[in-house]
């Protein structure tokens, strides 16, 4: 259906608020975040953007993740908001390092099994535990 | 297809809107019945139902007759009715003296209970059932991030509008599989008793949720629950870029000298005051209950789950309070193009919001996933009509203009056709599959 306007689509609204300027030159967008004008105003993003990277150190990559998802104007037209740009371009830096190691050591115990670990798999493995404590008894 | 060159009709802009609403509902029944089908054929448990708050009065097995889990499932539900309903007016009464930033705490942290330890223990199901070789540093991790990021989209009030709804359907899901876990006839009583309740709250000038209503416009803020808020839809032809649309959907302050201390946005939930210990409770009961195991006294039990469900309950009250639909009227005050002002007569204003609360949600999801457990067919029928349910009351909300309950019509007509499906549809459907007929 052409009434049908999915969320995602709202960058492009966006990125240009006077349809009459030309197309030659790229032009910034107006609203750093991915909401448009129902998102933040540029003030209050630079604490919203400084504040999610900052809580994302507490073993949080996944806020770094909505950070970057949040903020994604910002990311993908280079030169604009450049205090935004800082926070956000860290917390993209800091997502995609931690979830690598995350990846890399899940890979590796579901891969490697206890061919690699030994008796140790078994002990660490989260169905195992599940039953050792008990996780799962509802009632 | 053609464009701007004809003026935006009724029918797109009102069917916006409604798809917009229709979507998210749709997406968190969905997920419920993928995870009733998943986890229900392969966990042996199925006839161990969850003991908690529900079935109180009378828990349900096998052996009795028809009218006795009837009558006993009545007075399940009337304990539940009556324990929301107390549970709602101690919100109305928070709200009345103004506890907005206990509301919004306590929201925040049901919003947590639910995600981290219901949605850990539906991952640990699932882990379990399928054999995925996670260890325990990644799972925890992940269910860590998980649940601290719905809490912040839940607390904070200008999160991405997309992870805001994302993380509320979640937490409908995940309410509503526990709430199917409750025994069969009691799930169905209990799903009717809560659709005259909400009929009673919202629209009997005593009931809890209507005075919640009132109160709330009177002071013009807004309610503080677990909302789901539809994106406003934007006209191509209302100007409203250039300045950031206001996505409080009561009404437009009409100044901004008001008490900034005021919460902008919605969700936090109630909290019965016995919730602050029963996490204490559950942390030692689940000790109990591991030793107990299999074999576990009724009364461990019932306090295990009792605790368990007591946060799923306080985070449901909420929702339940605001489990109407409701409608802003146009919002701005600047001027507006006439095709908007024509829309306002229906009563869905251009850039006004659909808000539906998540207690919605959650028993519409409650009413197709228990209709999953018996066949697909009934899911289809359960779903049709709820949709349908929920177009009456959007239509009546365009009539009326004032907030409805929106669980009546819908779960009424859901039960209705889950009856007349099992009791006709069925017989009819089977023969002429068996006879290769049709289908």
């Amino acid at each position: 259906m052409e009434a049908l306007r999915s969320p995602a689509d709202n960058p492009t609204p966006n990125r240009d608020p006077n349809p009459n300027s030309n197309s030659i030159a790229p032009s910034s967008p107006v609203w750093p975040t991915i909401d448009g004008p129902l998102g933040l105003s540029e003030e209050d993003s630079v604490g919203y953007a400084r504040r999610f990277y900052q809580f994302g150190f507490a073993l949080l990559p996944w806020l770094w993740a909505v950070n970057c998802f949040y903020f994604w104007p910002v990311l993908s037209h280079k030169r604009s908001f450049p205090q935004i740009r800082r926070y956000v371009i860290r917390s993209a830096i800091g997502f995609s390092v931690f979830s690598a190691v995350l990846c890399a050591w899940a890979l590796t115990f579901a891969i490697g099994g206890e061919r690699l670990f030994g008796s140790v798999w078994n002990q660490l493995v989260m169905y195992n535990l599940a039953d050792k404590w008990g996780l799962t008894g509802w009632d | 297809m053609a464009q701007s060159s004809r003026p935006p009709s009724v029918l797109d802009s009102l069917g916006e809107e409604i798809i917009k609403i229709v979507t998210p509902v749709s997406i968190c029944m969905f997920l419920v019945v993928i995870l009733v089908s998943v986890l229900d054929s392969s966990s042996s448990s199925s006839s161990t139902s969850a003991a908690s708050m529900a079935t109180i009065a009378y828990s349900e097995n096998d052996s009795d007759s028809s009218w006795d889990k009837f009558i006993g499932a009545v007075w399940n539900s009337l304990a539940f009715v009556a324990i929301v309903t107390v549970v709602t007016f101690v919100l109305v009464l928070l709200f009345y003296l103004r506890c907005t930033r206990f509301l919004k705490f306590y929201m925040g942290f049901s919003a947590f209970i639910v995600l981290g330890f219901l949605g850990g223990e539906i991952a640990l199901f699932l882990i379990q059932d399928f054999s995925i070789p996670v260890d325990c540093i990644t799972f925890f991790v992940v269910l860590f991030n998980f649940a601290v990021v719905g809490v912040l989209a839940v607390f904070v009030s200008k999160m991405a509008i997309f992870v805001t709804q994302g993380y509320l359907v979640v937490i409908g899901m995940l309410v509503a599989y526990w709430f199917t876990m409750l025994p069969e006839w009691t799930t169905w009583v209990l799903l009717v008793a809560m659709a005259l309740y909400d009929l009673a709250a919202v629209l009997l000038p005593v009931g809890p949720l209507r005075l919640l209503v009132e109160l709330a416009i009177s002071r013009d803020e807004d309610i503080p629950a677990l909302v789901y808020e539809a994106r406003p839809v934007t006209h191509r032809d209302s100007g409203h870029e250039g300045r950031v649309v206001q996505r409080r959907v009561w009404r437009e302050r009409p100044n901004s000298a008001h008490d900034p201390a005021e919460v902008p946005k919605l969700n936090s939930t109630v909290n019965p005051a016995l919730h602050g210990n029963s996490t204490n409770d559950s942390m030692s009961n689940t000790n109990a209950a591991s030793i107990a195991n299999e074999n576990v006294t009724n009364t461990v039990a019932v306090q295990e789950t009792l605790s368990q469900c007591l946060e799923g309950e306080s985070e449901l009250s909420a929702p339940l309070i605001d489990h109407r639909i409701n409608v802003s009227p146009q919002g701005h005050e600047d001027a507006v193009p006439s095709e908007n002002l024509a829309l306002e007569g229906i009563g869905l204003g251009s850039s006004g919001a659909i808000k539906l609360g998540l207690g919605d949600f959650i028993f519409y999801s409650v009413l197709v996933g228990r209709a999953a457990m018996y066949d697909f067919m009934t899911v289809y029928a359960c779903y049709l009509a709820i949709i349908a349910g929920l177009g009456i009351t959007l239509m009546l909300l365009a009539l009326y203009q004032k907030a409805l309950p929106a669980l009546p019509v819908s779960i009424l007509l859901g039960v209705l056709f889950y009856i007349l499906t099992r009791l006709f549809l069925e017989i009819f459907v089977v023969q002429l599959a068996s006879n290769l007929l049709m289908f």
